[in-house]
């Protein structure tokens, strides 16, 4: 339903601790690669939709204001969109919804974070009320232990082996950093260096968490009617988008059985006629923050059965070369300017369904799904896109 | 051509300081519009949401806090930030595709919770530059005013004139937060904030939970025998430097333009019989109605002197008492739409005006010096 959307192009900056440009000049960094990559030019862009962290996180609020200009959005109409972490995805949402509506044909959407100005931590701290989970749901850190913790015990998987299946996550997943230009964190690590790293909230060590990155992403979507105006041969179309999200208190819902992250997968399974996600997707650009938390999302999203990750995880499955490759960019455990995220989540996906991934491709890719997720593990935001509509 | 969109119910409350939590206020208001419609909240397909983290009491992510309580658990979703009316557009298109029938639209500013609006609005600034400078949106508007002044002989009388015709009007509306009788002198000697601008000209912080509920043609006409359509819509930013704008001409012409043109609207002063516009500082009401086209550049001031937008005039705008009356900072642009949704179907109470209204246009505006605007036209 709606009319076919079609991402054209995507841009990124180079991901890191860029202390050599400002906060609107990263955003202007990846809005010209975007246009580059396209050859199209401001003038094309019939909307724009905006979208970051909190305020907190860089001091300034609304940044549609301050970014105006480095997102050539002067004079356009614009959105802004927001969601907590999942914000990418939500991002991508929107300049799906705008297009489909037959309200704009073309429009580029923007997600950027400079988390290296900030404190993120702090920031997400504020995420809790100030009355009761402001004192222990604080920071990402310390929610994702208790919700590894959680799964592990539900499912009674021994210590030793959610150890080692992270790990294994973490060292590919560095591998895999080396092939992708834009990542953030390239360090050759091994299963030995993760599992011997810095505890940072037991089980959760260093190794097994994302970096605080500057970055920014841009996305343009266009309608069918545009991608054959502007001639277009490899795109890729949206097939699926799902969005759900639920209680706002850590303890009032199950986080392993997670009926956000299920549902949303779900919603965006059926619009794309996925039966059997880890048969009909080629790659999945999971976001993982945490490498516990990316096994709890390959169950959700119907990938394996409950408690089964970390053996599938042992055992290749979702490796380069595996059944369904997860984040082969490195994903978001070596990458994450947050409020870009999850739309270079979605960019990675697409890039990968019209085979100009590079040397992260994985060979034939038709259908991709991007991730975000958000709040206090409250939001999943999911979206699908393959090489045929 | 999109497909069309109806606003079917409309709920809000008042905007003095209310003793409710965020969370019961905003259940209730929420509560009241599915009551309204006779819907449940399983009826609800999508819900989009307007507030923003730097106006929702010092807690990030805002919509983590209220999503529940506004009807949104383990539904399709989404927030927008800044301009409530941003709100209305988007939940509009999520109909336009025909993956959703039934939308919620809520938008969400507890100004009680609040520090002051300026200590909010001077975080748009840069750090580099115009933090330095103690830049804020009450400061941008005073230069502005003082331009509008200069440039048009516009008249310090002329645009308190604003504050007394919407202060009144504010007395027919029970949601109203600051309201009453007053004369031009009273409102030119309150107290002077930043010269040219006084304090009764200035917006004040109110709470402001709004919802709307929104269908697809097929699904309002199910709902109710009085839909009101969504017509037109557009919006438009400026550049961010304030010194490189002109003041008096702004994006609010291009934004009327966008939302002219969806809705066939060519004579919009003849077209258009009723507005609400978002004007948080009195002289901006005057500015605003030249760039909708209701009146020629610079006419501002007489435009109000006319008596055209008083109530029972030929045009009348802020029946409502507008923003000067009532500022929940994020969702005053969607409470915009809900005045002239009420004043289309002829529910605005002790505040609906004399004459029919058939098409009404509801205008959302934030930033310094208007550096962003949205402008949505309703109609039978």
């Amino acid at each position: 339903m709606g009319r076919p959307v079609a991402i054209i192009g995507v841009g990124q900056t180079k991901h890191g601790r860029r202390m050599d440009v400002s906060y609107p000049d990263l955003v202007r960094e990846a809005v010209l690669r975007v246009f580059e990559d396209t050859g199209l030019t401001p003038d094309d862009i019939d909307g724009v939709v905006s979208g970051t962290m909190p305020s907190m996180m860089e001091g300034v609020a609304l940044t549609h204001f301050y970014f105006a200009d480095a997102m050539q959005a002067v004079g356009k109409p614009i959105m802004k969109t927001e969601t907590c972490g999942s914000t990418g995805v939500s991002i991508a949402h929107t300049a799906f919804y705008w297009v489909s509506s037959g309200m704009a044909d073309i429009v580029l959407a923007v997600g950027h974070e400079k988390m290296n100005e900030g404190d993120s931590q702090a920031t997400m701290t504020t995420v809790a009320e100030p009355f009761y989970q402001h004192y222990f749901a604080a920071g990402a850190p310390g929610v994702f232990s208790m919700q590894s913790r959680l799964w592990a015990d539900r499912y009674g998987i021994s210590e030793e082996k959610i150890r080692d299946a992270a790990a294994y996550i973490s060292k590919t997943h560095h591998d895999s950093a080396f092939d992708n230009p834009y990542a953030h964190v390239k360090v050759k690590v091994t299963i030995e260096d993760v599992k011997n790293s810095k505890i940072i909230s037991s089980p959760v060590r260093l190794l097994d968490v994302c970096p605080n990155s500057d970055g920014a992403c841009a996305v343009i979507f266009a309608s069918e009617e545009a991608v054959h105006k502007l001639g277009r041969e490899k795109v890729a179309w949206v097939r699926g988008i799902g969005f759900r999200g639920e209680e706002y208190y850590f303890g009032d819902s199950d986080k392993v059985v997670w009926q956000s992250a299920i549902q949303a997968a779900k919603e965006a399974y059926d619009q794309a006629g996925i039966k059997d996600p880890k048969k009909d997707l080629d790659v999945a650009e999971v976001y993982n923050p945490f490498t516990f938390q990316e096994m709890m999302f390959y169950e959700c999203f119907g990938f394996c059965g409950f408690g089964e990750a970390p053996d599938m995880v042992l055992g290749g499955a979702f490796a380069r070369g595996g059944q369904l490759p997860c984040a082969p960019s490195g994903g978001t455990l070596c990458t994450n300017p947050i409020g870009a995220t999850g739309l270079i989540r979605v960019a990675e996906a697409a890039l990968q369904v019209m085979g100009k991934a590079g040397d992260h491709q994985i060979p034939g890719a038709k259908m991709a799904l991007g991730h975000a997720m958000g709040g206090i593990d409250q939001f999943n935001g999911v979206m699908i896109v393959g090489s045929e509509f | 051509m999109v497909n069309k969109v109806a606003i079917v119910e409309a709920s809000q409350n008042a905007g003095a300081e209310s003793k409710d939590n965020f969370y019961d206020q905003a259940y209730r208001v929420v509560k009241e519009v599915l009551d309204k419609a006779g819907m449940v909240r399983k009826d609800i397909d999508t819900v989009v949401s307007a507030s923003s983290d730097i106006f929702h009491g010092g807690i990030s992510c805002a919509n983590a806090y209220y999503w529940e309580s506004s009807a949104a658990f383990l539904k399709p979703g989404s927030r927008q930030d800044g301009e409530s009316l941003f709100a209305l557009a988007y939940a509009s298109m999520r109909i336009m595709t025909g993956k959703h029938d039934t939308a919620l639209v809520v938008g969400l500013c507890k100004g009680s919770e609040n520090p002051e609006n300026d200590t909010c609005t001077h975080m748009y600034t840069d750090p580099f530059y115009q933090r330095q400078i103690g830049l804020n949106e009450t400061v941008a508007a005073a230069m502005q005013m003082r331009l509008y002044m200069e440039r048009y002989g516009v008249t310090e009388e002329q645009c308190a004139k604003v504050a007394v015709k919407n202060l009144g009007n504010a007395l027919r509306n029970p949601y109203a937060h600051r309201k009453g009788m007053y004369t031009v002198d009273d409102i030119l000697n309150s107290e002077r904030v930043i010269d040219p601008l006084t304090t009764m000209q200035i917006a004040p912080k109110s709470e402001g939970i709004i919802a709307l509920i929104l269908a697809s043609e097929d699904e309002a006409k199910k709902l109710t025998n009085k839909p009101v359509w969504l017509k037109g819509y557009g919006s438009s930013l400026d550049t961010f430097n304030f010194g490189d704008r002109d003041l008096l001409n702004g994006q609010l012409k291009n934004a009327a333009s966008r939302a002219y043109k969806m809705a066939g609207i060519t004579n919009p002063g003849k077209e258009v019989d009723l507005a609400e516009i978002t004007e948080p500082y009195a002289f901006q009401e005057l500015l605003w109605c030249e760039d909708l086209g209701f009146c020629a550049p610079g006419e501002g001031g007489k435009f109000i002197d006319s008596g055209v937008t008083q109530r029972d005039g030929a045009l009348p705008v802020n029946a409502s008492g507008g923003v000067l009356a009532n500022n929940p900072y994020v969702s005053r642009g969607l409470q915009r739409a809900v005045e002239a949704f009420l004043q289309i179907r002829g529910e605005a109470g002790e505040h609906q005006v004399g004459k029919k209204v058939k098409t009404a246009l509801a205008h959302g505006t934030h930033g310094f010096a208007g550096q962003c605007h949205a402008v949505a036209i309703l109609g039978m």
